[in-house]
């Protein structure tokens, strides 16, 4: 019996702090992607720990699903995700260079006026 | 629910000089450029080692706040009065859990293990908030602490969000959201006290009176006595001064208590009208120290509430183990 | 004019079950085996207790009872009328995952047949509480077959524990003595043998799966007297824990 002021704790046998956890008690790691609605696309909301694929889709529905709307989660492995260095970011570099790629890069409107001017006329 | 009083490495000179042959001049520079310039550090990203060393520390002390804060307010989860606060409660605690959840998922994307992490707490070798080690004697305590305490917190996660450690903020981001929610009940249920029937009013301001030092203390020491955390404030680790952030707590919420009619029991608390600052007396720093260190009221009950719960949680997550997954930190 | 006993009763024993059981699981907050699954027994306790909350609503709107929070903090304990399985403190992990997996497969196929009753409240709640009963199951049933499979020691303890549970969980379904067949003949429930039939069907599915044994049933004697008011010596601690600060003034808001 202890002094708690929990009458839950009041319950329970304590004993000094001397526990040690080994590596992977706290099994593996997975990560939860969150739909919120129909239609709506599956966004990366964080992780979590858990033994296997269907117990971390249970747990993910209470950790990551208990507040407002949710239609889905998905969930994987942590070390099934493959990613780029942070080093390698520069792959991504001239991305906005190419707008030939990009609907920015395609204005006709000065075309179409001068184009206008030129013949004259034209009922508009 | 819980940052606040902090205990920050000092980093010793040994340890400095080895960490800064491995950290590269060019690298740093352009980390702290990045920094500057406002943007997030990603968990991939090359950092100095002390920058790790004193994150995993920062993030995983809140973390340690969370399950075990969720401690003193469980006291009165089986006691709660009436359907609503019983609800209310068990979400409240349960949310706590799963900030532990996801703040321990942050720290571990820096490279300390969650078993790593429980065996330190529970070893004493890495703290939580100090506010913690203070019994909830009665029903009004836990009002006090939902209204006040989470309302500090607050204060201090809002500037912790702010930081430069990507992983962090995202938690952050969803731990105010859901603390906006303790604040509300916490103080749904501290004005339903203040303005219930005289023996309501009695618990509350009982309970104020004893937790009202703890709450000074919730912040750490003053700017003068903490250690020096001006790397830390440049790296946007530390947010927020001590200081700061105590006076920004007083000027918000004092009024909000002493328009109750209720006082809180510190003669020379006041906010100076030409500086604009709060004075208060001096919240005995000597027994905040100590009680760090162990030696406050409730310390040992709680990490061995907390090892209980490893420790008879053991044989489920022993059974369950498998190396059928590769297993990584959390990616993000 | 009609009597309504026979409907109050059955509310009373629905909802006492489901107060006490979600009041003894969210002992568990923040001292579960592992954070993640902390958080979802955490959120089932609460499910319970808000069943027992829209229950008590129902006695308060349709039949004049006192108001929810008054009829569940500060009845006699003789007035309660749950179950003796959800007397029993939360014990080890083990009893508490049994008794959460005997129990919600019992409360699950209880609602699912209130979708059909000719009480028009049972046939709305049920409706509503389909998908967390779905949710409870799904996770009492993962749990259970994981365990019961998983190491020698864990395949004991689910077995230990089945054998344990399982005469009380039966006590789930003493009938109505007074009111049984009038519930039936009125068709505002299928009566406590039919769900007991449904209810072994189903678990024996998962408790196959888990490789655990049902005891034999033709011996079991099922724990019987907590719908008539006769309960453990656990269910008065209880009652004098939960209602402590309630009683402390009654009439206050709180």
């Amino acid at each position: 019996m202890n002094n708690s002021y929990d009458p839950r704790v009041k319950r329970l046998t304590l004993k000094d702090a001397n526990i040690s956890l080994r590596e992977g008690e706290h099994w593996n790691i997975f990560e939860v992607f969150r739909q919120d609605k129909r239609g709506a696309r599956h966004v990366h909301v964080g992780a979590l720990h858990a033994p296997d694929p269907v117990l971390a889709l249970i747990f993910a529905k209470e950790q990551y699903g208990r507040r407002k709307d949710c239609f889905n989660l998905w969930v994987v492995c942590s070390a099934d995700i493959l990613a780029f260095n942070d080093e390698d970011s520069d792959v991504f570099a001239n991305n906005r260079e190419k707008n030939y790629r990009d609907a920015s890069g395609f204005k006709v409107r000065d075309k179409i006026e001068e184009f206008r001017k030129k013949s004259g006329n034209i009922k508009k | 629910m819980y940052g606040g009083g902090y205990i920050f490495d000092e980093p010793d000179r040994r340890q400095r000089t080895e960490e800064y042959e491995h950290d590269i001049p060019e690298k740093l520079a352009e980390f702290e450029a990045r920094i500057e310039g406002g943007e997030k550090i990603e968990p991939d990203d090359w950092m100095p080692s002390e920058y790790r060393r004193q994150l995993i520390r920062l993030i995983e002390q809140h973390a340690n706040s969370e399950i075990i804060g969720a401690l003193p307010e469980g006291t009165w989860i089986t006691r709660a009065p009436g359907f609503r606060r019983k609800m209310v409660l068990i979400a409240k605690v349960q949310d706590e859990i799963g900030h532990g959840q996801l703040l321990y998922n942050a720290a571990e994307t820096l490279g300390k293990s969650r078993e790593a992490m429980i065996n330190d707490l529970l070893s004493g070798k890495t703290k939580y908030s100090n506010v913690f080690n203070y019994p909830a004697e009665t029903w009004a305590d836990v009002t006090v602490i939902g209204f006040l305490i989470d309302a500090a917190a607050i204060i201090n996660q809002v500037a912790n969000s702010r930081g430069s450690y990507g992983p962090y903020c995202r938690a952050l981001e969803r731990i105010c959201y859901e603390e906006s929610f303790h604040l509300k009940q916490g103080h749904e249920a501290f004005v339903g006290l203040a303005a219930g029937t005289p023996m309501q009013r009695r618990m509350l301001q009982d309970a104020l009176n004893r937790w009202w030092q703890p709450i000074m203390h919730f912040f750490g020491p003053p700017d003068t006595i903490s250690a020096h955390t001006e790397k830390l404030m440049q790296w946007k680790v530390k947010m927020a001064s001590n200081d700061d952030m105590r006076d920004h707590f007083l000027n918000d919420y004092v009024p909000k208590v002493w328009e109750l009619g209720l006082t809180l029991p510190d003669p020379n608390l006041k906010k100076n009208g030409e500086t604009g600052r709060w004075e208060y007396s001096d919240p005995d720093w000597d027994l905040f120290f100590k009680v760090i260190k162990g030696d406050g009221p409730c310390n040992k009950e709680r990490l061995a509430v907390r090892s209980w719960a490893e420790e008879h949680g053991r044989w489920v997550r022993q059974a369950l183990m498998s190396s059928k997954y590769r297993r990584h930190a959390p990616v993000a | 004019m009609k009597s309504t006993n026979h409907i109050k009763d059955l509310i009373t024993k629905m909802a006492d079950d489901e107060l006490i059981l979600g009041h003894r699981n969210s002992e568990w907050t923040g001292l579960g085996p592992i954070l993640e699954e902390d958080i979802a027994f955490s959120s089932m306790a609460q499910d319970k207790i808000g069943h027992a909350l829209a229950l008590y609503e129902i006695l308060h709107e349709q039949f004049d009872e006192k108001d929810p929070d008054h009829y569940a903090f500060l009845r006699n304990e003789k007035e309660y009328k749950c179950c003796h399985l959800v007397e029993f403190p939360i014990g080890e992990y083990d009893f508490s995952l049994m008794r959460h997996f005997l129990f919600d497969y019992a409360e699950m196929i209880r609602y699912e047949t209130l979708a059909n009753s000719s009480f028009e409240p049972f046939r709305l709640l049920s409706k509503k509480v389909k998908g967390e009963l779905k949710y409870h199951t799904l996770h009492a049933e993962e749990w259970i077959k994981q365990l019961g499979n998983a190491t020698d020691e864990s395949h004991a303890r689910m077995q230990q524990e089945l054998n344990h549970c399982f005469p009380l969980a039966a006590g789930i379904f003493e009938p109505a003595k007074e009111f049984e067949s009038q519930l039936m003949d009125e068709k505002i429930y299928p009566g406590e043998k039919k769900l007991y039939e449904l209810w072994l069907d189903k678990i024996y599915s998962v408790v196959t799966q888990a490789s655990l044994n049902l005891p034999d049933i033709g011996k079991v004697q099922p724990v019987f007297g907590g719908r008539e008011g006769y309960h453990t010596e656990y269910l008065q601690l209880l009652l004098d824990e939960m209602s402590e600060v309630y009683k402390l003034d009654p009439g206050a808001n709180w």
